[in-house]
């Protein structure tokens, strides 16, 4: 059988995000040269760090077709509880919130699995019972973001040391998009998450677990962003009850962007990097033209749409809008 | 006496992307005729119909209708000249009523300033229905409440009303494998119907892969291979046997069922099942599958034998009985259930339920097993491609490669993918729904060695065969069910096969 070739149009929309990326790079580095400086990109990779974990996570939430709202919030509650507590308990804290994150992911998972409720209500509700933990656990220590002391502080600086020129932090979210990798590519959970997102009645009666495999891609989505959400606190050295608001929007545009299909069965880690990387140019880019803060979820917004809308498959029958 | 031609082909040819799948077809339609298109899946007839009926473009060539060039840019204008198509895929709206349905897209013929008048629309579907002898249909039915032949002969109503409106007795209808899903009362009614409208003057084109249907009911024949149109036949000069030889360049025998490899069935019994129940489908079903036998199971649709076999899959949950394998008693609450104690199946609905469209075929393949291709846990890639090819030229799957889409393969190749999945996983009892369902027949008679050689392995096979021919043809013993309950047993050896028309009469 002769093979057919893929059209022009269709390899450039497989690797417009590599395009993507270049251009906003090129676009920042001549609004501002320094944009690419030693100290900037130190910068970004210190932005990137937490993030990468959270889109990594979520992304495997979108293999399987469903979506997290959630982790932004979940991100919140992790930060103010390692944030108020890291200080006494030192960084056996860290264990106790990647549990908490297990716990969440096993709830959202079991409820949308087994309890057969659509993964957007069951993790909006998440979100809004995580945000406020966030915001009812601050309330005692003022409200807002507290820092942690500065004698405690000495438990957490090693996160900010630098190997190679780059900070710790980020050589840990290098570790964990590896692990993600390895999880999509090499483990039966891993595809079977995928082949769920493509067919979930066909991956049911090839016999594959269905039940367990969603819960297992909330769990490794929940533990995303409680990583995620500790590695703010120990970039920020404080609790900040409000962290996650943005960062769902980030890691899900960065998903998008990474060409991830939102109807499921597709997808990689590596793309999801190549999305982080974009967002945070955009972020840091955008601090260091001087553009207000607020208008940044004004540009994701537009950003996650278009990133979508180039990367859905309009054509194919078996689309099925979630 | 000649026939006023209605429709002509000229050159038609069809590419996707590098590929041809259609090229130089002259084909003529006269008035007051039937043609039958055969050819195995991926022939080309499907494309040729779709062309005619406005839903493709055609790449070269052109068309010709009442002498004049004519060229559909939709199915919609094609409807406005008098081409009709009744899909082998339904396409019907499964949440909207029979009536709902029919005038689909024509509800303007029913309202009076935007407000519909459903009374008038459900009459009107009323007599539509009535016309085909379909009184038992009624037009505020909901089609997701309707079983799979009476939403065929909605569809089929639906466009014989449109296309009859328009067209005044010159009309051209397209019938794509229409009579798949239909039992047999219903397809003489189609049968009838469709004569009836040759008689006053239509062209009727029908495309099936029973063979005896279409020498029942055409008077012509055009045999499709490979894109080209290789023969035509008049059906007073056809038989089954010279139509087989047309369609597949080879030579076919009596020994279509490969049944001098049946196995004799050993005295191990790997699967019991002792007065099972679904409630509201089936009960007291009792039977034992032993190692290296084929099983049939076969009744009409709606006797229960589905449910039968989505229990034992794990599909759908028993509600008494006991199921044993290899003497232990189990108790299924999933396929993957099912799948831990050596039970797989091979899914009749292929599109929905069997592949998984979008992934490559080499995970389609190790979906049921990826221990296999795993040390510690971790999958190696190179393995499982390595695999896929050795399943991809064990079975003679046409493709492009371990990495093609599987949603890209023709019907018999697709099955056959499914196949590589249900053997690879090891499972040693394997549920067979339907395998030859919309399978062209040379991927037919390659499944069906397949079965014995299966079997002669020592694997054993609970089949639902699509036709009582083919169940017989391939089972060493029968299970005939009807309204829920098992009511006869037959012995098949490969010598001394049991009389169809005794088999039938336990079925009605």
């Amino acid at each position: 059988m002769e093979k057919t070739k893929p059209s022009f149009k269709s390899l450039f929309i497989q690797n417009i995000y590599i395009l993507s990326a270049v251009l906003v790079i090129v676009v920042f580095y001549f609004i501002n040269p320094s944009f690419l400086s030693l100290y900037s990109i130190q910068n970004m990779t210190t932005e990137l760090a937490p993030l990468l974990p959270m889109a990594c996570g979520i992304a495997f939430v979108l293999y399987a077709g469903s979506i997290d709202l959630s982790i932004g919030a979940v991100a919140s509650a992790v930060c103010v509880i390692t944030g108020l507590n890291v200080g006494e308990k030192g960084n056996i804290m860290i264990l106790y919130m990647l549990l908490f994150g297990v716990m969440i992911g096993l709830i959202n998972g079991l409820l949308v699995s087994k309890g057969k409720l659509p993964s957007f209500i069951v993790t909006l509700c998440a979100q809004s019972i995580y945000r406020a933990i966030a915001i009812i656990l601050s309330n005692p220590h003022g409200g807002g973001s507290k820092n942690i002391p500065l004698k405690q502080r000495v438990v957490v600086n090693w996160a900010t040391n630098k190997v190679l020129g780059l900070p710790i932090l980020f050589w840990i979210a290098v570790l964990i998009l590896i692990i993600c990798i390895i999880i999509e590519r090499k483990t039966a959970i891993g595809k079977s998450i995928f082949a769920i997102g493509a067919n979930e009645k066909a991956a049911r009666m090839a016999g594959v677990n269905v039940t367990l495999m969603k819960i297992c891609a909330f769990i490794l989505c929940s533990v995303g962003a409680a990583i995620g959400g500790v590695m703010y606190t120990y970039k920020l050295k404080s609790s900040v009850p409000t962290i996650g608001d943005n960062l769902y929007m980030m890691a899900i545009s960065s998903v998008a962007l990474g060409g991830t299909l939102f109807s499921g069965g597709k997808g990689s880690a590596l793309r999801t990097l190549i999305g982080v990387l974009t967002v945070t140019a955009i972020s840091s880019g955008m601090n260091m033209a001087g553009v207000n803060p607020l208008w940044k979820n004004v540009v994701y917004g537009i950003v996650l749409i278009a990133a979508v809308a180039i990367n859905s498959e309009k054509g194919g029958r078996d689309l099925i809008i979630k | 006496m000649e026939k006023e031609l209605l429709f002509k082909t000229n050159n038609i040819g069809k590419i996707y992307g590098t590929n041809t799948v259609l090229e130089g077809i002259n084909v003529e339609f006269h008035r007051g005729e039937i043609v039958g298109l055969i050819g195995e899946n991926g022939a080309g007839k499907s494309t040729l119909m779709k062309i005619i009926a406005g839903v493709e473009n055609a790449s070269m060539g052109t068309m010709e209708m009442h002498g004049k060039p004519f060229k559909a840019s939709s199915m919609l204008d094609a409807n406005k000249h008098g081409i009709g198509m009744v899909f082998q895929e339904q396409s019907l709206i499964s949440n909207l009523s029979a009536a709902q349905n029919i005038f689909l897209g024509r509800e303007k013929d029913f309202s009076t300033l935007g407000m519909v008048n459903w009374a008038k629309m459900n009459a009107a579907a009323r007599a539509a229905l009535d016309k085909l002898g379909l009184s038992h249909i009624s037009p505020s039915q909901k089609i997701s409440d309707m079983p799979f032949a009476m939403r065929q002969m909605v569809e089929i109503t639906k466009v014989l009303d449109i296309v009859s409106e328009t067209a005044n007795d010159k009309a051209l209808i397209l019938l794509d494998e229409p009579t798949t899903v239909l039992t047999d009362e219903e397809m003489k009614i189609l049968f009838e119907q469709v004569r009836m409208m040759k008689e006053k003057g239509n062209c009727i084109i029908f495309i099936s892969h029973r063979l005896q249907e279409v020498l029942d009911l055409t008077d012509r024949i055009y045999v499709f291979k490979d894109g080209h149109l290789t023969g035509e036949v008049e059906t007073k000069d056809a038989d089954e046997y010279k139509l087989y030889e047309m369609m597949v360049g080879r030579e076919t025998n009596g020994e279509y069922y490969v049944s001098q490899r049946q196995t004799v069935p050993t005295d191990d019994v790997v699967l019991e099942v002792e007065n099972l129940a679904m409630f509201g489908s089936f009960k007291d079903v009792s039977f034992k599958l032993h190692k290296g036998e084929v099983l049939g199971l076969y009744g009409v649709e709606g006797s229960g034998k589905e449910d039968v076999c989505a229990v034992i899959s794990g599909d759908e949950a028993k509600t008494e009985g006991v199921i044993r394998v290899n003497g232990k008693e189990v108790k299924f609450g999933s396929p993957s259930d099912a799948r831990k104690h050596g039970i797989l199946s091979v899914p009749r609905d292929r599109r929905d339920e069997g592949i998984i469209g979008i992934l490559p075929i080499n995970e389609n393949i190790s979906v049921s097993n990826y221990g296999k291709n795993a040390t510690a846990g971790l999958i190696s890639n190179k393995k499982q491609i390595e695999n896929a090819k050795g399943w991809i030229k064990d079975l003679g799957i046409k493709c492009e490669g371990p990495n093609q889409r599987i949603s890209n393969l023709s019907g018999g190749n697709a099955q056959k993918v499914i196949f590589a999945r249900v053997l690879d996983s090891e499972c040693p009892i394997l549920i067979l729904d339907h395998p030859t369902r919309g399978v062209d027949i040379g991927a037919k008679g390659d499944i069906y060695s397949l079965i014995r050689d299966i079997t002669e392995k020592g694997f054993s096979v609970l089949l639902m065969g699509d036709t009582l021919d083919e169940c017989l043809g391939l089972a060493s013993r029968i299970i005939v069910m009807k309204d829920g309950l098992v009511t006869a047993e037959f012995d098949c050896p490969a010598d001394n096969k049991p009389d169809q028309v005794e088999v039938v009469q336990k079925m009605l």
